[in-house]
Order: structure tokens, then C-alpha cells, then sequence
């Protein structure tokens, strides 16, 4: 059995008897909204955001690309360069250094190496002081290419058109997931029902472009980076140039939207800028102009999943198969991670008795498909909501009373086999949103077909890394001082980058301590001064790194005396009684988990498919809010994004070019394209979260297009199988 | 080397255009998009540039008897929020872009642009607007209709600025306009309709349609209207399937970033279906 | 090179720059007013709105050759008004600032549409704001910030 994931340790066991049940959780009034500290430097124009940062004798660096989707570079003529103009490629990678750029794997190159695998890959960077010379250099380089065939779709990389462009068969990672006794069930089967449902690319558009600037400062290689992930900058430098972490310091900036875009692309940003710095010694910056971040940054992966699903003679769910593909580019970067959050998703909050999941990443010659809020798990949760639609009007039966009939609960068994330890408030939940929706009647009001629609999705979202990566890979740690003044530093390596970070540590630490939020002091991190508490991503900073925040804090107070300066240190430790087997992936493969429940409303016009939505409700469980409107801006934020990856958001690529390059082009929700959302949270502490809270960031992006996809099911009376739902697709839908 | 050049007045503006060709600038919404370059460099512009925003001249709206004459240089907000600027007319102008743009934006720029996409040249075009062209040897008025030649070309000379657009001022009973974007706001038209109409005792009077982005140039057919006009409600069901053939071969969509030429077609033959079928109505 | 003079935040100025060098790129690098943001450079997102004459524009569209005679308001030069300060704190109050990159620009375009519709509709503000992207948020809070401007800045407008 192919699988190929074997970072870590092989197994990690902790005694199940440690059971959450009956675990105390901080009881308080920390939800209570408070003023973001970042509110209004950053309305202002205060806020100094990568290149807003002045560096006296700043160069400016371009990417020279490469305009092949697959081919061998035959030579590279350059013409000679005026004074002060460098040209840096492979070639000046320090002896002891690679040609790599290390993230989770190895394989995508600093500077192309001899062949190319995408249209948009870095062959070389063009540095000097003056811009538009430096695009005059980047014209005059003449690249030679001898092309090969590229593979562009999964079909056509799993047939191997022109041969493998990764390993012998052009899957990245193969993963194989059991549960119960699926051969016996189907065989059983009194009716099977398949299904294959697609998803599109999707381009993050953080409003602020990537952008790293690479200086010498005191002598050591110094990165100011818009990132989510200062130490994986670092780790990622230090392995191109050869050197020590210790010799590497990275210093997030004020960081204008992520969304995941910024987890490991900075690195592919600021390697080839740190080869350019160990030979030119000036302050050098890369910022990306919108078009090459659209073209050339990495999306969320494409997905199809088939599904095979047996009913019994009643008409109940006993077995599903489900075959997951997601396409991953040129480079494989992080998605094997992507591919198990998308396998662990693909059954949602239901509770199948046997299941079979197949999932693989496939190599293609477009460019690197990389995280993006929810790493996986929208399209798994999208395949699953959509699929469990589809099952619901074939046999007859409401959209959400059909889903209820599977609801898992604690002691529910997941998709690798472990248990669900929290209490799960899904019925509660349904009745919040039905009411405030008032879905029942518009359900029974809306004929199919009648262009009026409701739609309704419910999902979970697994807070932290997956499987043991928290204590096998992490290993968090967070670093507390309490001053004599009574202030007190907070030293995390996590970033604010709109979430609200910045206000929510804060109030963490001082509702333990007992102390006004203002006079906690948390700083942009810089990798010389705080501890690594991992990175900005997967949902983890407020579920894991906030409780490390608050444990420390608990440490702090009980060391710290009036007018003295004392210390405290808090590494992670994984809760009690959870199992996880990295090699088979069995176990738990989260330690808790958000849930949430949307209902979407919208009409169809019959004369230009266009979709209007008419109401948007969300009800989510995220533990505790650490502060009510912090969440709720999340919750607005996640669901529009959401709405435009199910509406709007075309990104096509062709023979691995995107159509859509421009913000013109591709199309991001305005102001106008939605109504204002109904959103309501339910309380349920999770004892091993700061004041009970769990991870929101990415839960709350996840349910909207599926519910959006329900609805204009519901309203045009067909089913529909794939996002983005263009007016284009529907007119294809609708003419059926 | 390239220029930006500011002109005293229209006069001296005439005369640099007639001796450098420099390129009119008005709002140059346009013209910055088409040649933007890196950040801290300048636009790739391929002449000099005359702006032209700052003249007096372009900037008056005259409302007269039978026409409504708009400078060059006034803005789209100002277009759409003056009074008697025609609905259509209105309509389209506000729903191009958002509001800073507006406030740059001209109609004189959207038109001399002559993107098939143009969302004021389709309103142009069904009003019968006249654009005003001026030299220094004198002022040419050219039908909108037969201004843009093709996309991205007008018959617009080396030495010419345009200096005013007019509109006819008619009435309408019937203005059916609508823009199919990428999104709600600030978006590009995948294809625009405008449909009006004069009936008067149950008879069309006088009719017009005209469809934008979905063929070279704005599909509008003065032979076809004319063979619409004077029909009642009943004659017009009548001809109803041949004015849809007649149509439909007129519109010629192609596939882009923003949409397909299958659902242009689509599209544009349900807007006018809808027009002819149940707008038209309310008159006759 | 040409000079060009302009008002910008109620000062006087001369600027010795290419007349067809954008607004923007002087705003930013030349006079370090990086309160106005390149998002796009395409007139699309808003970030790099300013108040030219009192009206809201891109300054990635404008050349500076254009400008000479205006007033142009820059972030830096509203948040020191008392409706600069109005729109701030109503933001903060309200939630609408999330990565903050958009903001400055949200701000401009409040102001421009405040002084239109000084009591807006939801509809008023939600057109008012359209140029103005934002990935963050979802726009509730930016509505309803710009409404509580309303309605506590009474007579600013």
C-alpha cells in the first residue's frame, strides 16, 4: 500500500484513559469585544508595511521566468550589465549551500536548474537601483529552450504524457484510509450512487502583494518579510546559503492578508534574495507587481472526487468510497499535507460505518498548488456537502434532516479511526439557524426549479496541524517577562496578519494575569528575539499557541512579585488520550475541532443565470470567542471569501497559463456583491484551549460554498457539480 | 523622448496635437492600465501625452432644445448625476467601475477607447449620438454609429481631439438597459443591452437596440428597427422568430478571460427576447 | 522633468518630477506618504485612493502632470481632520480593520462618500465603497463603521 508520508516519529501514544470529560475550563468574560490594538495605525496609513520601510541604497530585484511550461534551458545569453545591474542564478549558490528550497520538501529550486516545470519559474534575478532598468536587462536576456510535453491536467500527468515530471508516476502522495468493513458493505448494497464533483483553482489576492526585502544588518542576513512564518523563512535560507539558523534573522512586517499565501511562498521569495545578498551586500527587495502575483504565486489545489456511496433497502447511507485528486503543480512544496486534511474532510461531521478514501496530488506543469485557508479541507467538505445533497434529493429527504441522521457525536468514529472526545452541539446548532433562516418554510415554499433557493451546509474544521505534527515537528514554545514597571513582553513567533492576532494574545495573557490588555507588549516577531511557537497557519494560533499563552501565563503570575522582572517558559505538550500513527495515519488526527453550520438564500435570474444572494446565516462552535466581534469579523471574512471560490472566482489555467491575470479579471466579492450576514456563535469550552477556545480562521471559510452550491441547486432544480458555479456553468446546468 | 504635456487651452492643445500627435489624455483610466509598468517606473506610454482634464473648454455640459452636448473632459459622475442626461444613458455611465473612477473617467475616453466592452458607446450608440471632433482646421461631426471602426479603432485623425459628445434629446416611454458583469460592481461587461422605445396609440413610433461585447463593434441595425417601427403588440409577435434570426446572426461573441461566446449569445438573445417579448409591452 | 505645484494636505508644494510619473510613486517614494497603498496599480482595488479636488481617485491612474493646481488629501492628511478622526474611531468601534492594508483607502472613500450622502442608506455606502476591495473582512464592519461615522459625525459633513 503506497503510502509515502514518513516525516516524524512512527508512533506516539499517549494513555486514552486521560479522557477530556470532566476537564475544568477557565470560565470568563474574556469574549468581550475590546478595541484591536492594530485598529487605527493601520487606518490611518501609519502602519508600515513591507515596502513602505525605507532602506537607504535600496536595490530592487526582478524575476527573470520562465516563459516555458516544460522544457530544458539550452542557454541563457545575457547581455553585459551596466554598472551596478547584477544577474544571479543557480550558479551563485554558495558551495555549501543548495539549490533548494527547503519547506516541507526539498524538490522546488531556488533558480531553475538546467529544465523548467512551470510557466513562471525562477531562472534567475536581475538586481540593480534603478527599475526600469532592470526590466530592460530582463528583456535583452534571451533563454533558450528545448520544449518537452507537458502534462497540464491530472489525466494527463496520471497517463504520463511525456513522461513523469515527478518520480515514475506523477503522484506526489498516495493515501489509503479504512474504515469498518467497506468490501462486505458494498457487497451488500441494495442501491449504489455515484458522484464526481470538482473544484477550481483559487488565487488568495492578500490585498498586499508578496514582498521580502533581504539587508545586512550587524553583519548577519538579515529578512524583513511580509509572512506568516518568520522561522520557516529562516530555515529556508539557511539550508540555500549553507549556513546556521543562528545566522539568519527574519522580521515579519506588518502583513496585509495572507490566507495562507504567505506560509511557504516567502521562502521561494527570499532564497533567490539571499543569494543575490551574499554577493552584492546591499539591502535588496523582491516585491511582487499584482499580475506576476497572480500569475506566478501558488493557488489552492484543484480537486475532483468521485464517490461511490451503497444504500440499503430503506434508503440509509452503509457504505462510501471516495477518490480524491487534487492537483499539485509543478512542485510538491506542502501538498501531501494538503491531500490528508483533504482525505480527513472528505467525510465531514458524518459518521459512515465503512468507508473507503483514496486520495492522491498529482504533478502537473502548472504552477504549485500550495496552503490556502483551509489546506484541503474545503474541497473535501465541498465533495461531501454536495454529494450528501445529491443523496438527500434522490431518496427524498430534506437536506438537513438527511445529514442530521449521521451526525457524529463523541465517541463518533472519524475517518482514521479515532474519536471525537468533544461534546458536538450540531442539533442545537441546526435549530439556531433554522430559526434565524427560517429555513423550513422557505425549504417547503421554493420549489425545485422555481429560481428561488436554500441551502444549507454543516462542517468542521480540525484546529492545529494534523496528525502528531504539534509535538513530532513543532514543538512549540512560548516565552513570557513580567517587567518591574508591570508590563509584560509577549515573545511568540506567531503574526498578526489580520485575524486579530495582535489584540487576542494580548487579552489572553492578561485576563490570566490579571492586568489591562494595552500593557501586554507583543511585538512583530524577529526570529532573534522571540522563540519558535511555529508557524501562522492551520487554525492553531489561538487553539494551540493561545493556550501556550495562557499556561505561560499561569506560570508567570505565579513567579512574578510587584515590582520585579521575572520569566516563564511554556513548551506544547499534546493533551491527554490522543492516538495518532503517522505511517498509517490512524488515530486522531486532530485534538479538537470547529463546527459550523451555514444557510445560504438566493435567486436565480432565468435570463442571465446570474445568482443573487438574498441571506446568508452562519451558527459556529469555536469553543469560546477570545473576543466576540474578532470572530465575527472572521466569520464575515471567511464566508464572502468562501462565496467567491463557490461564485466569481474563475481561474482557469491554460496549457498552464492562468486567463485571468488582473484584478479585473479574477474576481474577488466587492462591497456590493453580498448581503450582510447573520452570524451566531454557541459556547462549548474545550478544556485544552485558552479559555476553551478552539481554532475559527479556516471553519469559517469552509461551509459557504457548499451551502452556496445547495441553494442554487435547490433554486434551478438540477443538481450542480462543481465551483465556481459561473452564470456559464449554470446556463450548461439549466438548458439540460 | 515621451512627454506629458499641459496645454494653456483647447487652442494650444489643437496645435501640439497637430504637430507631435501626442496622444489625448483626459481621464486616462485607459490609458494607465494599457501601459502600466513596475512600480516606480513610468507607464510605457509609446508618445507624448496631452492632458486634457484641466481645460475649461471640455468641461461645460450644455442641455439645448434638441441635444445635450457634453465636454470631453467631464467626468462619468458628473454624466450620470445631471438631470437631464437620458436614463439609458445614466444607467450605463454608473455602471462602469466604482466611484474614483467615475470621477476620472470620461465618456469621451470610454468612447475613443473603443473597447467592444465600452459600457457608455452601447447607450451611445442606441441614442444616436454625434461625437464632436476638432482640429485646427476645423470640426467634423462623425455618428457614434460610424465612429468606431473596429475594436480599439475610431476614425479619429493624427491632428484631432475629440471635444464634445451629443446626444439627441428624445423621449422615451420604453428604456430597458442591462449590464451582465463579471460581478455586481466595479466589473467589466461581459455584454450589455439597451433597448428604447417611443410607442404611441398601441404603435412602436420609433424603436431602438443596441448590444455591446458581442461582436467587433456595438450590434445595432437601423433597417431592422425600421422594419420594428410602426408595429403593434400583435404584428410584433408576428415577426417575432425572424427579428430573433435577424439578430442573432448579427451577434458574433467571442470566448475570453470574462466569459464564453456561447453564453454572449445566449445572453444577449434572452435580453433581447425579453425586450421584444414583455418590456415592449408595457407600451403597446 | 517639469514643476508642478500643488496643494497637498493644505500645504503648498513643488515637485520637480516627471509630469507622466504616477501620483502614487511621488505620494510613496519621493514624499514618504506611504499611507496610500499599491494593490493593484490598475485602478481596480482602491488602496492607493487620495482626494484629488475633493473627489475620490485612484493615484496609481493619475499622472502627476495632472494635478498641478489641485488638492490632493492623502491619508496622513485626513486623519488629522476631525472627520479624519471621526471615520478612525468608528472603524476601531466597529471592527472593520483586519490586515489594514485596504484601510487608509476605505477611509478616503468613507470621507468622499460622506460628504455625497452625508446620512447614507446601507445601499449608499455599500456603492460608496465598491472601488475599495477587501479580502478580510467581508465588508460588514467597513458598512457599519462608515454608518456609526454617520451618525456620530453629524455636521462634519
Amino acid at each position: 500500500m503506497p503510502v509515502r508520508f514518513s516525516a516524524g516519529r512512527a508512533f506516539r501514544r499517549i494513555p486514552p484513559a486521560l479522557g477530556i470529560k470532566g476537564a475544568v475550563c477557565m470560565k470568563s468574560t474574556i469574549n468581550t469585544p475590546v478595541k484591536r490594538v492594530d485598529a487605527a495605525a493601520k487606518s490611518s496609513g501609519e502602519a508600515k508595511y513591507l515596502s513602505d520601510l525605507d532602506f537607504p541604497g535600496l536595490l530592487y530585484a526582478k524575476v527573470l521566468r520562465s516563459e516555458r511550461a516544460r522544457a530544458k534551458i539550452l542557454d541563457i545569453a545575457v547581455p553585459e550589465l551596466p554598472e551596478g545591474y547584477y544577474y544571479i542564478d543557480k550558479h551563485d549558490i554558495p558551495s555549501e549551500g543548495a539549490n533548494q528550497v527547503l519547506m516541507i520538501k526539498e524538490d522546488w529550486p531556488v533558480f531553475a536548474d538546467g529544465e523548467v516545470r512551470y510557466i513562471g519559474e525562477a531562472i534567475a534575478l536581475v538586481v540593480g537601483p534603478d527599475r526600469q532598468k532592470i526590466l530592460d536587462i530582463i528583456d535583452a536576456i534571451q533563454v533558450s529552450y528545448e520544449d518537452l510535453e507537458p502534462a497540464f491536467t491530472m489525466d494527463e500527468a496520471l497517463a504520463l504524457k511525456g513522461g513523469p515530471i515527478h518520480g515514475e508516476d506523477n503522484i506526489f502522495a498516495d493515501y489509503h484510509l479504512l474504515k469498518g468493513d467497506p468490501d462486505d458493505a458494498f457487497s451488500r448494497a441494495h442501491r449504489l450512487v455515484e458522484d464526481e464533483i470538482e473544484t477550481g483553482y483559487q488565487e488568495h489576492i492578500y490585498m498586499e502583494p508578496q514582498g521580502v526585502v533581504g539587508t545586512i544588518e550587524e553583519g548577519k542576513i538579515t529578512f524583513y518579510a511580509s509572512s506568516q512564518c518568520p522561522f520557516y523563512i529562516r530555515k529556508a535560507v539557511a539550508h540555500a546559503l549553507g549556513k546556521d539558523l543562528e545566522d539568519i534573522r527574519v522580521k515579519q512586517t506588518v502583513t496585509g492578508g495572507a490566507f495562507g499565501g504567505k506560509e511557504h511562498f516567502p521562502d521561494v521569495m527570499a532564497t533567490p534574495v539571499a543569494v543575490a545578498l551574499t554577493k552584492i551586500g546591499k539591502p535588496i527587495q523582491l516585491v511582487l507587481d499584482r499580475i506576476e502575483d497572480i500569475s506566478y504565486s501558488p493557488k489552492r489545489h484543484p480537486s475532483v472526487v468521485r464517490f461511490k456511496t451503497a444504500l440499503d433497502a430503506e434508503g440509509r447511507i452503509v457504505a462510501m468510497d471516495a477518490d480524491v485528486l487534487i492537483n499539485a503543480g509543478a512542485y510538491e512544496s506542502c501538498s501531501l499535507v494538503v491531500l490528508q486534511r483533504a482525505i480527513f474532510s472528505s467525510n465531514s461531521v458524518y459518521d459512515i460505518p465503512n468507508v473507503r478514501i483514496r486520495g492522491r496530488a498529482v504533478a502537473t506543469n502548472n504552477v504549485p498548488s500550495d496552503a490556502y485557508r483551509g489546506f484541503g479541507a474545503p474541497q473535501g467538505l465541498f465533495a461531501v456537502e454536495l454529494h450528501m445533497s445529491h443523496l438527500a434529493d434522490l431518496l427524498g429527504v430534506k437536506a438537513d434532516e438527511f445529514r442530521s441522521r449521521y451526525f457524529t457525536k463523541t465517541g463518533g468514529v472519524t475517518v482514521t479511526n479515532g474519536k471525537i472526545k468533544e461534546d458536538v452541539k450540531l442539533p442545537e446548532m441546526l435549530e439556531k439557524i433554522k430559526k434565524a433562516s427560517d429555513y423550513d418554510r422557505k425549504l417547503a415554499e421554493y420549489t425545485k426549479g422555481g429560481l428561488k433557493g436554500i441551502g444549507i451546509s454543516i462542517f468542521n474544521h480540525g484546529s492545529g496541524f494534523t496528525g502528531n505534527g504539534e509535538q513530532a515537528i513543532i514543538k512549540g514554545v512560548v516565552k513570557m517577562i513580567g517587567q518591574s514597571d508591570g508590563s509584560v513582553d509577549l515573545l511568540v513567533s506567531n503574526v498578526e496578519m489580520g485575524q486579530g492576532l495582535q489584540t487576542t494574545f494580548r487579552k489572553i495573557a492578561a485576563e490570566v494575569l490579571e492586568v489591562d490588555y494595552e500593557s501586554v507588549r507583543y511585538n512583530n516577531p524577529d526570529t532573534d528575539l522571540v522563540p519558535d511557537s511555529g508557524p501562522t497557519c492551520a487554525s492553531r494560533s489561538i487553539g494551540v499557541v493561545g493556550y501556550l499563552v495562557q499556561e505561560c501565563s499561569k506560570k508567570l503570575k505565579a513567579s512574578w512579585k510587584p515590582g520585579e522582572r521575572a520569566e516563564a517558559v511554556h513548551q506544547y505538550a499534546p493533551p491527554p488520550g490522543l492516538e495518532w500513527d503517522q505511517e498509517s495515519l490512524q488515530g486522531d488526527a486532530y485534538p479538537s475541532y470547529g463546527w459550523g453550520i451555514n444557510v445560504i438564500e438566493v435567486e436565480v435570474d432565468p435570463v442571465s443565470y446570474e445568482v443573487e444572494t438574498k441571506g446568508i446565516w452562519s451558527v459556529f462552535d469555536v469553543g469560546k470567542a477570545i473576543d466576540d466581534k474578532i470572530v465575527e469579523g472572521q466569520a464575515h471574512g471567511g464566508i464572502i471569501q468562501g462565496l467567491g471560490y463557490a461564485s466569481s472566482e474563475k481561474l482557469e489555467a491554460v496549457n498552464g497559463r492562468f486567463m485571468q491575470r488582473t484584478m479585473a479579471d479574477y474576481v474577488i466579492p466587492t462591497s456590493m456583491d453580498f448581503p450582510s450576514i447573520d452570524n451566531q456563535l454557541v459556547d462549548n469550552p474545550y478544556p485544552y484551549g485558552p479559555f476553551g477556545a478552539k481554532g475559527a480562521g479556516e471553519l469559517v471559510f469552509d461551509g459557504a460554498a457548499p451551502a452556496y452550491a445547495d441553494a442554487v441547486q435547490h433554486a434551478v432544480g438540477k443538481p450542480v457539480d462543481r465551483i465556481p458555479l459561473s452564470p456559464e456553468y449554470l446556463m450548461e446546468v439549466m438548458s439540460k | 523622448m515621451v512627454d506629458g504635456i499641459r496645454p494653456k487651452n483647447l487652442e494650444e492643445a489643437l496645435r501640439i496635437r497637430q504637430e507631435s500627435g501626442a496622444i489625448p489624455f483626459a481621464g486616462g483610466t485607459d490609458l494607465m492600465v494599457r501601459y502600466k509598468n513596475w512600480a516606480g517606473t513610468l507607464p510605457q506610454f509609446p508618445k507624448s501625452v496631452l492632458f486634457l482634464s484641466h481645460l475649461e473648454e471640455l468641461k461645460k455640459i450644455e442641455v439645448e432644445a434638441k441635444r445635450i452636448r457634453y465636454g470631453a473632459g467631464v467626468s462619468l459622475t458628473r454624466i450620470y448625476e445631471h438631470p437631464e442626461t437620458p436614463q439609458i444613458l445614466a444607467q450605463a455611465v454608473r455602471g462602469i467601475a466604482a466611484p474614483a473612477l467615475r470621477n476620472a473617467g470620461t465618456m469621451a475616453g470610454n468612447l475613443v477607447n473603443a473597447s467592444p466592452a465600452g459600457d457608455s458607446i452601447c447607450a451611445l450608440y442606441a441614442l444616436d449620438a454625434t461625437v464632436i471632433c476638432r482640429s485646427l482646421s476645423g470640426e467634423r461631426e462623425i455618428p457614434v454609429i460610424e465612429f468606431i471602426t473596429a475594436p480599439g479603432r475610431t476614425q479619429l485623425r493624427d491632428d484631432e481631439i475629440v471635444t464634445a459628445i451629443d446626444v439627441p434629446k428624445l423621449d422615451w416611454n420604453i428604456s430597458f438597459y442591462r449590464k451582465v458583469g463579471t460581478r455586481k460592481a466595479n466589473a467589466l461587461s461581459k455584454l450589455s443591452f439597451c433597448g428604447l422605445a417611443k410607442t404611441k396609440g398601441g404603435r412602436i413610433d420609433d424603436i431602438r437596440i443596441a448590444v455591446g461585447a458581442v461582436a467587433p463593434t456595438v450590434v445595432r441595425s437601423p433597417e431592422l428597427e425600421k422594419e420594428l417601427s410602426g408595429l403593434t403588440a400583435s404584428e410584433l409577435e408576428g415577426r417575432f422568430e425572424t427579428m430573433m434570426e435577424s439578430y442573432g446572426a448579427m451577434i458574433v461573441p467571442i470566448d475570453d478571460q470574462r466569459s464564453t461566446a456561447v453564453y454572449r449569445k445566449r445572453v444577449a438573445l434572452n435580453l433581447l427576447e425579453l425586450f421584444l417579448g414583455k418590456e415592449l409591452k408595457k407600451g403597446v | 522633468m517639469s514643476e508642478i505645484d500643488f496643494i497637498l494636505n493644505g500645504k503648498e508644494v513643488r515637485v520637480n518630477v516627471d509630469p507622466i510619473s504616477r501620483l502614487l510613486d511621488l505620494l510613496r517614494e519621493e514624499l514618504k506618504l506611504t499611507g496610500v497603498k499599491e494593490g493593484c496599480g490598475e485602478g481596480e482595488c482602491g488602496a492607493c485612493s487620495v482626494l484629488k479636488d475633493g473627489e475620490i481617485v485612484n493615484s496609481c491612474m493619475v499622472p502627476v502632470g495632472t494635478v498641478q493646481g489641485c488638492e490632493i488629501v492623502t491619508p496622513e492628511g485626513l486623519k488629522e481632520t476631525d472627520r479624519g478622526k471621526c471615520i478612525i474611531e468608528a472603524f476601531a468601534d466597529s471592527g472593520a480593520v483586519q490586515c489594514g492594508f485596504c484601510t487608509p483607502g476605505m477611509m478616503m472613500a468613507a470621507d468622499a462618500l460622506l460628504h455625497r450622502h452625508p446620512q447614507p442608506s446601507e445601499a449608499e455606502v455599500r456603492e460608496g465603497l465598491s472601488g475599495n476591495l477587501c479580502r478580510c473582512t467581508g465588508y460588514d464592519m467597513i458598512v457599519r463603521g462608515v454608518l456609526l461615522a454617520a451618525e456620530r459625525g453629524k455636521g462634519l459633513w
